[in-house]
């Protein structure tokens, strides 16, 4: 687990330093990597070619920084309404144009930034690498869209192509050439003007397209293609990436889309409430145990040395704003302080008749913890309840109130929300099957210390079952609406997707995903509240607009809090 | 008195011919702009480094020839105090800078009651301040940082923001009205909508029925490569040779990074015209380009932003910067 959490907040960090770079290269400043796939706002964009999307497993940071180049200079130097204009109808012609067109812009690096040209060479480089290894050029369809890649690149840009499949190259070369010479001669020169480019790539689009179809028919009218698999997987991962025409549309995240949700009128449907419950924490568990919880989580925190002083510091100097608050007396200028006038007459040297406004940093601000007690969280209970713990007194001291609140259900599986819906006769489409369960750890008006036992209640692995986020997430804005703060921040700590088995069999699997979404979409556009998520271990940026991946592999040290404090000051942007 | 004999003789003062704009600051156009024949000891020293921007350089001739209230705005470090003095220098104009700041008072701009001795006795007189003193001379005066003064403050300038405004000295029930050679320039790094990107602390925001009495507000912002390019040649003469315009590119291609970061909020510094020329002259003295840009600009960076400038750093250089995260 430590490793995959490692390898999250690798990925992120990354991903962060990629995205700077882009915005800096393309000069635009809403684009960030969200699900990994590069957005801009709230739109994620075409993937563009195959080579822009390296993976953590098989590639190493330069091939990260060639592909973040290469998405900064298509974007920078494409006009994409130009480039939608001129793509091709069929799959496979779309494919080709789409490259030829992140060859062009590969093609013209901009002057004085030699890295940027050798990053794009690597990564190009590095894909070919391993799209030859993996066997792909084996097969006829994969060595003739390789080729076409290699000779087009090595044409444009006027570099050699890869010396260890040169050879490779020869036979296929040699066939396409003579068919494609005229517009690959005509590519280099007009690689300025992507409109006469344009067109030029179209044709050589077609004709490549052309000839993958008429291998195909030769394939259909006769011979079993024992080949054809491995070829189909071919053109598939060439493909794969390519679904123009997204250009626009709502971010697909890797979670999915749900079709009941979708369909049906009504929105987001519960079946029952008739047994959600809200409880608070010392209800739920007998006060001898809490206390037993709260002195293991107090040797836990004393282990850690967190330095709580500057923390609370740091907290204030982000979220206070300066409040007018009293005088300051005795200063050499400013307002005549009246109560001076005296000593004025006694000893006129005296200069220190003035007084000045204090201004005092004030935090008008709630912030509130979210904890996702689903049952996968068991493991994390103690990293999360000495982070909450720690926080919260911090926060205290900053003059910030918080509240800590948690979600999970009153049973496995439904427990009597299905059993009731099994009773109605398993109408369609229930909705959210299960008894929704809300926990108040610590609310607004109770100070930390005497809020101590309950906190410890997190540790408490009974309460860990399933969970429904988007409801969850609702109920505490709500709470926080109650209230009469300036500015309300909700930190969502989870590790996962809403998880519910019941509803997720009566519904479709992305169901509860969905509704998160939409949740946290419409607080994010009222800017009401402002939604922050820690994923313990995981990505969580497809369901929330701010989000951070923290590593709970070690109990939380001074550096977990410090990404905190960065992600609420908002230098990590996702 | 001294002062009226002063003033006959001042009013006199005045541009005794025109030079081309042409010759003077290389910019290609027709124009002619009075000028003074002999230096006086206001007038600043020229820099023949000194690299003009053709429209701000215009704005401020205008302002020298038809006597026009210019503002020049800019983001720190693209030499909005120097492009006016320089301007002045060549003109051979006098010229007067007055740095504002928060702590400026009327009394200061308008003069004071002050006792002095005169024959053995202590006596209370008006000494004039400096927005009289320039008011009767044929005087460039220029504010830097105007947005750093107060709004109330700055009241006092309003009349003679008007071209022929006079300017009336309340404690001495006199009128005075400007000399014909007066002239009147402000810098500042904010249009006196105040601190709104958190680069500019303690700037103030500013009056707009004042900002709109500024007849010419020009803008300085950062050049196109070239032209910055050949100020650091002109700074820095051992960066000069061809040979060496590779490296400059890539500098200037760094800062030009930083400064697009900072527009989307990836950084909260950036390099201006003025660092690139303090590494260049670090360069010369460390002779390795990334301790020398480590010396003059990431270190002035917070931490959690050094890895991006790592990012900036090697795309234009192609090697690494020891601040990166190599993955």
């Amino acid at each position: 687990m430590g490793e995959a959490q490692a390898r999250a907040r690798h990925q992120q960090k990354v991903e962060e330093l990629c995205a700077a770079a882009i915005r800096a290269l393309a000069g635009e400043s809403d684009l960030h990597f969200r699900g990994r796939r590069l957005h801009r706002g709230r739109h994620a964009l075409p993937p563009f070619a195959p080579h822009l999307h390296p993976s953590l497993d098989s590639d190493d940071f330069a091939s990260f920084r060639g592909a973040a180049d290469g998405l900064a200079l298509r974007l920078s130097r494409s006009d994409a309404a130009l480039h939608r204009r001129l793509t091709p109808e069929d799959p496979v012609a779309r494919l080709v144009f789409n490259l030829l067109e992140q060859i062009r812009v590969e093609s013209l690096p901009p002057a004085g930034m030699p890295g940027v040209a050798r990053n794009l060479r690597h990564r190009f480089d590095q894909w070919s690498l391993s799209f030859h290894r993996s066997g792909l050029t084996e097969t006829s369809r994969g060595i003739l869209l390789y080729t076409v890649a290699q000779v087009c690149r090595a044409r444009v840009t006027g570099e050699p192509v890869l010396e260890e499949t040169e050879d490779l190259l020869e036979t296929t070369r040699g066939s396409i050439v003579p068919v494609l010479g005229h517009d690959l001669a005509a590519l280099r020169r007009h690689r300025h003007d992507q409109a006469v480019y344009g067109r030029h790539a179209q044709s050589i689009a077609g004709l490549v397209a052309e000839m993958i179809h008429s291998a195909d028919d030769e394939r259909d009218d006769g011979e079993p293609g024992g080949t054809d698999d491995d070829d189909r997987t071919a053109l598939a991962r060439f493909m794969a990436l390519d679904d123009a025409g997204t250009d626009g549309e709502l971010a697909v995240a890797a979670a999915g889309r749900s079709r009941v949700l979708e369909a049906s009128d009504d929105g987001y449907r519960v079946f029952t409430r008739a047994y959600d419950r809200e409880f608070a924490a010392a209800a739920l568990v007998r006060r001898p145990l809490l206390l037993a919880h709260r002195e293991r989580l107090d040797g836990r925190i004393a282990g850690q040395g967190v330095n709580l002083a500057r923390l609370a510091r740091e907290l204030k100097a982000l979220l206070a704003v300066p409040t007018r608050d009293d005088w300051d007396a005795g200063q050499e200028e400013g307002h005549v302080d009246g109560r001076r006038l005296a000593q004025l007459i006694a000893s006129p040297a005296e200069r220190r008749l003035f007084r000045t406004e204090r201004m005092e940093p004030a935090a008008q601000c709630l912030v509130t913890f979210l904890v996702d007690c689903s049952g996968s969280m068991k493991q994390h209970a103690e990293s999360v309840a000495m982070l909450i713990d720690v926080l919260a007194r911090a926060l205290e001291l900053a003059g910030v109130a918080t509240e800590i609140l948690g979600f999970t259900t009153g049973a496995w599986n439904g427990g009597r929300a299905l059993r009731d819906w099994q009773r109605a006769g398993r109408p369609p489409h229930p909705g959210r099957l299960n008894e929704a369960c809300h926990i108040v750890f610590k609310n607004a008006d109770t100070p930390w210390r005497r809020a101590r036992p309950e906190i410890a209640a997190l540790l408490e692995p009974v309460l860990f079952r399933e969970g429904v986020d988007g409801e969850a997430v609702d109920w505490a804005c709500a709470r926080m609406h109650a209230r009469p703060h300036e500015r309300r921040l909700l930190v969502v700590i989870s590790d996962g997707c809403p998880m519910d088995t019941a509803t997720s069999l009566a519904n479709d699997p992305h169901y509860l995903d969905q509704h998160l979404r939409e949740v946290v979409l419409r607080h994010e556009q009222a800017r009401d509240v402002e939604i922050y998520a820690l994923g313990v271990g995981l990505d969580l940026s497809p369901y929330y607009g701010r989000s951070h991946a923290l590593d709970l592999s070690a109990p939380p040290g001074n550096g977990v809090f410090r990404e905190i404090v960065a992600m609420l000051g908002g230098r990590a942007r996702r | 008195m001294t002062d009226t004999a002063d003033n006959a003789v001042n009013a006199g003062i005045g541009p005794d011919r025109t030079v081309a704009v042409r010759e003077v600051f290389g910019i290609d156009t027709d124009l002619r702009v009075p000028a003074f024949t002999e230096r006086g000891d206001h007038v600043p020293e020229v820099d023949p480094a000194y690299r003009f921007n053709r429209d701000v350089t215009l704005a401020l001739l205008a302002g020298f020839a038809h006597n026009r209230r210019v503002m020049v705005q800019g983001l720190h470090g693209t030499g909005k105090s120097t492009h006016v003095e320089q301007v002045a220098a060549r003109l051979n104009w006098p010229c007067i800078r007055i740095n504002l700041d928060g702590h400026i008072s009327r009394l200061d701009l308008v003069g004071r009651d002050a006792v002095v001795l005169r024959d053995g006795q202590q006596v209370t007189e008006f000494q004039e301040g400096i927005v009289p003193w320039a008011l009767q001379r044929p005087v460039a005066l220029v504010f830097d940082e105007y947005d750093a003064g107060r709004p109330d403050v700055m009241f006092v300038i309003q009349r003679i923001l008007e071209r022929d405004g006079r300017f009336t000295l309340l404690d001495q029930n006199r009128v005075l009205r400007p000399h014909r050679c007066f002239r009147l320039f402000a810098t500042t790094n904010t249009v006196g909508l105040g601190n709104l990107n958190g680069l500019y602390h303690g700037a103030q925001r500013l009056n707009h029925a004042q900002v709109d009495r500024w007849n010419i507000v020009a803008t300085l912002n950062y050049l196109p490569r070239d032209e910055e390019i050949a100020i650091v040649q002109a700074r820095v003469p051992q960066l000069a040779d061809a040979a060496r315009r590779p490296l400059l590119e890539s500098m200037v291609a760094v800062a030009e990074l930083t400064r697009k970061g900072f527009a989307a909020g990836d950084l909260s510094t950036l390099m201006s015209p003025r660092t690139v020329i303090s590494w260049a002259e670090n360069l010369g003295i460390f002779g390795d380009p990334a301790l020398a840009f480590r010396l003059s600009f990431v270190n002035k960076c917070d931490e959690a932003e050094r890895p991006i400038v790592a990012e900036y750093f090697q795309r234009c250089f192609d090697r690494e910067l020891d601040e990166s995260c190599r993955g």
